[in-house]
């Protein structure tokens, strides 16, 4: 009996579907997180009878057909890439960027991440890395004895030496775009890394040609709104009892067909 | 004096058809754009005996056969997501979708960029505008879809939009000769060509939720279930029937 099947491909998905869901909910409180979601499309159709068919040798046509569909699929899970409330930290190394575009880290492989998470450090040189110690690009050192650190809006690193009256500046923080954010890789640790689908990466400076400008002191939360996932989830939950109930009908009616003839 | 096993056997074979449609409604619950699907059945007409043209003619004998499936094109509702890229339509319009086998037709307005910055469907088949398919620069941003579908965006540092096209939208005179494709793609098969449609709108940063009733599904899922059983009862009486009528009749007596 297909709807046996039928219906395990819809346990299937939102089983799926509670996943995606129960992982955007455990990273609300994650730095930079962009909230993904379940993505599906029906399975291939039966055609029993196929719409437009001839129905008599007068030229008459079916108006409708018989279609039985065979389930569903999961597509994707396409991350959306919306922009996260800023809240402010104090942090004077916190960054973040408000519109487009991506910090772009260096792994100790030599090869480059991206990621939206701007909660930095300095580590034991003074150069600015991520919480994992990764140095953000490009590499800026941040010399001994300085004080008064402050990013501007381009991203401008600026600082006060000891016995200057003005801020020298010493480094600038880059900003890298992609055309299509949502095929970015993600690595976890809020990193992502570019893909065939996420298109090549472009270096750039924030608040000019696109890029999104950046706000010292603040970090971006994630963009995941409880309330959308709690509804979504209580959805996901109820969809999975009612494939599980078509099961157990299915099951029924094969069961009274096996008890008919003793 | 098989007809009723046979009458019987008719209308488990529809039933059991019609639980599978149920099965992928329900399946589909949660699927972006999808249209229920319904079944109507039809009487078929038996007479008893093969020449009933005798004065007492026998009564004609009524089976059920599946006449079709038909598509619920009902409104979905809309979920609000706030991204950019989603579209809810509404009307009765389909975007136009670009795939190897030719042009499809979709509901679903859950649509991605691709790495050539097309705008694509989740499986990636570029959307249709009404010059071909609408492209993105690499410094666009802030991509705005007006309810007739105008797709705007602001380049790079430019404080004026700039247009990347126009969503196509469609609509068919006999929407019930659309063909289910799976993937949420309807072909028009032979039935009818696709005429623009200007009256539906779109709707940014919505998206069409599945239109399937759950509780309606659930129900005619109960029923299809316990007509089922009933039936099966039915014929289990009458072999029960059957068989006391040979164990009587043919009771030699010694």
């Amino acid at each position: 009996m297909r709807a046996l099947y039928t219906a395990s491909t819809g346990m299937a998905a939102q089983e799926l579907n509670v996943q995606v869901i129960s992982n955007n909910i455990a990273n609300m409180r994650t730095t930079g997180y962009k909230k993904q979601r379940a993505a599906f499309q029906d399975l291939i159709y039966d055609h029993v009878r196929r719409v437009g068919a001839q129905a008599s040798d007068q030229g008459t046509i079916f108006p409708v057909g018989v279609d039985i569909g065979g389930g569903v699929k999961t597509v994707g899970t396409p991350r959306l890439m919306g922009q996260g409330t800023l809240s402010p930290t104090g942090n004077e190394l916190d960054v973040a960027v408000r519109g487009e575009g991506f910090f772009k880290i260096q792994m100790p492989d030599g090869s480059f991440t991206y990621t939206r998470d701007g909660s930095f450090q300095m580590d034991a040189q003074g150069r600015i890395v991520t919480s994992q110690g990764n140095p953000v690009q490009p590499t800026i050192t941040i010399p001994q004895n300085s004080s008064g650190l402050a990013i501007n809006a381009q991203g401008q690193v600026t600082v006060m030496l000891p016995g200057s009256t003005t801020p020298s500046q010493v480094g600038q923080i880059g900003l890298t775009r992609f055309i299509n954010k949502a095929g970015l890789n993600p690595i976890g640790d809020n990193l992502f890394t570019d893909t065939p689908a996420s298109g090549a990466p472009q270096d750039g400076i924030a608040n000019t040609d696109g890029f999104g400008d950046m706000q010292q002191s603040n970090l971006e939360q994630a963009n995941v709104e409880v309330v959308t996932e709690i509804s979504d989830l209580i959805a996901a939950q109820r969809a999975y009892e009612m494939n599980a109930k078509v099961i157990s009908a299915a099951d029924q009616m094969l069961q009274s067909t096996s008890n008919m003839f003793r | 004096m098989e007809n009723t096993l046979l009458i019987g056997l008719s209308r488990q074979v529809v039933l059991e058809r019609q639980m599978d449609v149920v099965a992928n409604n329900v399946a589909n619950v949660n699927t972006n754009g999808f249209k229920a699907d319904r079944s109507l059945f039809a009487e078929h007409l038996m007479p008893g005996a093969r020449e009933d043209n005798f004065v007492g003619r026998d009564r004609a004998l009524s089976f059920v056969h599946d006449r079709t499936s038909f598509h619920d094109f009902s409104q979905g509702a809309s979920e609000q997501t706030k991204n950019p890229l989603d579209v809810a339509i509404d009307g009765s319009g389909f975007l136009v979708v670009q795939t190897p086998a030719g042009e499809r037709y979709t509901r679903d307005g859950g649509l991605q960029i691709n790495n050539q910055g097309q705008l694509v469907t989740a499986s990636g088949n570029p959307v249709l505008g009404t010059s071909g398919p609408i492209v993105f620069q690499p410094t666009d941003h802030d991509i705005a879809i007006a309810s007739d579908g105008n797709v705007t965006v602001v380049e790079g540092t430019n404080r004026i939009d700039s247009v990347r096209g126009k969503l196509r939208l469609v609509s068919f005179a006999q929407a019930q000769q659309l063909l289910k494709e799976g993937s949420n793609l309807y072909s028009a098969g032979e039935g009818g060509a696709a005429q623009a449609d200007t009256t539906s709108r779109v709707r940014q940063g919505f998206i069409e939720k599945s239109n399937v009733n759950s509780v309606a599904e659930m129900s005619r899922m109960i029923e299809v279930t316990r007509t089922y059983t009933q039936i099966s009862a039915l014929l289990q009486q009458q072999s029960d029937l059957h068989k006391s009528a040979i164990e009587k009749l043919a009771d030699v007596p010694a």
